[in-house]
């Protein structure tokens, strides 16, 4: 049997030759972005909140980071054994302020404002045996 | 609008109590709010509550109803109001607004919480509609991770040392020690803080507050009917509402926009002007505050948030002792959700608990000294906030 690549949730990034992006939305009256994709725009002072799908990434800066040090519940995807990995908000250079694990492997050698780029790894396997992968930021 | 006074003051104490309904424990509190107060159940003209999150409620949040019931059904209007975390605050101002519209004379404020065991898990629900769920599922980023987070940002802007970070632990069980209604009541050191394991970087076990089970409630009532009634009374200058704003710059599902300046907890810094605003008073005014302190951290933000100090004081005001109740600008004088636990929807009333007493001069040893102005702050899931200003 084959291992598969399995998005841990499908349709939100796309894998492209140029790398992976992030699936979302811009709006085409304030500009306000969105991820997930989104249907149409919240803020309160725009008047044309129509959305057209908009790719984030790959390039950004850590506004802030955390260590997950204890191994959490579902439906938190986590390798067995457990590993404690790096969490960070990501401000990417379109516009997008983002959540995300931090690909490194030693999540206390984290850096606020280092440079990041968006990959995509696996975080865990699946009942079939699957890789789970999701978006992750490394820093470069 | 009319004045509204608090008469009654009741609390179950916070713990684990695995064996007592939650409108058991409410009861309590309500017994001893009503006795406090010197009024019967049957003078009650309205019940506003918090709607539970997690117990009771006839899994509608009724928990109102679940009180009234447990009293005595008399056939009074209950109003149950759901806001997360910030659920006993808004149970507040609807009961204060019940109060000063002249609808009614004496009101019941009431919530009570029994918390499942381990961190809150916020939704529960395994939706890709769910940006919560979205956060676990993809990124792996539970509360405590979010906390620290914010923390580390702070760290990383103002230089704030993980040793300051233990100290506002340390104080918060140290006030705690006199507080009988306490869950912990025990002093640390700062080497047991700083050598309790991390939760999350930069955050360890003793700076996030647990979860408990509490019950608190309030006899509130139109001055007329305090001047007739109360020995006591302390007065409700302001009690205020509002929700986070589009530009916050705290990312609440997985992404959004990068904000100009300096916008956390936006929904909180509003609440607490508004009340500083109805109340016609300062932050100079202010001789405690009463805040959410799910993590220390938020002993460092809140008050330059709302203007109580500049920004990056609060560390210097921390290191100067200005937060213990003998100092400039008392901080949980009660000891905090540090102290007591998280029981939710409860903690709101909680908080009025403390600074009535405060206010009243009956807080023992804790007690901050001349207290005549307090303030109390809630804040809870999907961007909502509280605040309440009382005097004596």
């Amino acid at each position: 049997m084959t291992i598969q690549r399995v998005h841990a949730v499908p349709g939100l990034f796309s894998e492209t030759g140029a790398g992976p992006r992030l699936l979302g939305s811009r709006c085409r009256g304030c500009g306000a972005v969105y991820f997930p994709k989104d249907s149409v725009c919240h803020n309160p002072n725009c008047d044309d909140p129509s959305l057209e799908d908009a790719s984030f990434g790959p390039r950004g800066k850590i506004w802030s980071c955390a260590v997950q040090n204890y191994a959490p519940p579902a439906p938190v995807v986590t390798e067995d054994p457990y590993e404690p990995y790096a969490v960070g908000v990501i401000d990417l250079d379109d516009g997008l302020r983002v959540m995300g694990r931090i690909d490194i492997d030693d999540p206390m050698q984290v850096q606020v404002g280092g440079a990041v780029e968006l990959v995509v790894g696996r975080i865990g396997t699946d009942d079939a045996g699957n890789d789970i992968v999701t978006w992750m930021f490394r820093p470069i | 609008m009319r004045e509204v006074a608090v008469l009654g003051l009741g609390m179950h104490p916070w713990g684990k109590f695995p064996e007592k309904s939650v409108t058991k424990m409410c009861r309590e509190a309500v017994a001893a709010a009503l006795t406090d107060a010197g009024v019967s159940w049957r003078e009650i003209e309205a019940v506003s509550a918090a709607s539970s999150r997690f117990s009771g409620g006839k899994g509608w949040g009724l928990n109102g109803n679940d009180v009234v019931e447990e009293m005595g059904a008399t056939g009074i209007p209950v109003y149950n109001l759901s806001a997360g975390c910030a659920a006993g605050g808004n149970a507040f101002n609807i009961g204060t607004t019940l109060v000063a519209s002249g609808q009614h004379d004496v009101v019941l404020v009431v919530g009570g919480e029994k918390m499942p065991k381990g961190f809150i898990q916020t939704s529960g629900v395994d939706d890709v509609h769910d940006p919560e769920y979205l956060r676990q599922r993809c990124v792996g980023l539970p509360g405590p991770a979010f906390w620290a987070m914010l923390c580390r940002q702070r760290m990383e802007e103002y230089g704030t040392t993980e040793e300051q970070l233990a100290k506002i632990a340390v104080k918060a069980h140290k006030n705690s020690v006199h507080n009988s209604y306490a869950r912990f009541r025990k002093e640390f050191t700062l080497e047991q803080v700083l050598s309790s394991p991390l939760v999350s970087y930069p955050l360890r076990l003793l700076e996030i507050c647990p979860v408990s089970d509490g019950a608190a409630a309030v006899v509130i009532g139109s001055a007329e009917f305090a001047r007739k009634r109360s020995t006591k009374p302390v007065w409700v200058a302001a009690s205020s509402v509002a929700t986070a704003r589009f530009d916050d710059g705290i990312t609440r599902g997985l992404g959004g926009i990068v904000p100009t300046g300096r916008t956390h907890h936006s929904e909180a810094a509003r609440a607490v002007a508004k009340a500083f605003e109805i109340a016609g008073i300062g932050p100079q005014d202010l001789d405690l505050v009463e805040l959410q302190d799910n993590t220390v951290y938020y002993e460092l933000a809140f008050p330059e948030d709302w203007g109580l100090c500049q920004p990056g004081e609060a560390e210097s005001l921390l290191e100067k002792g200005e937060t213990t109740p003998t100092g400039k600008l008392p901080i949980n004088p009660s000891g905090g959700f540090q102290s007591f636990g998280e029981a939710t929807t409860a903690q709101g009333l909680f908080q009025i608990c403390e600074l009535g007493w405060q206010l009243r001069g009956e807080a023992g040893v804790r007690q901050v000294p001349g207290a005549k102005v307090g303030l109390a702050q809630t804040l809870g899931l999907g961007g909502n906030a509280t605040a309440a200003v009382l005097t004596r």
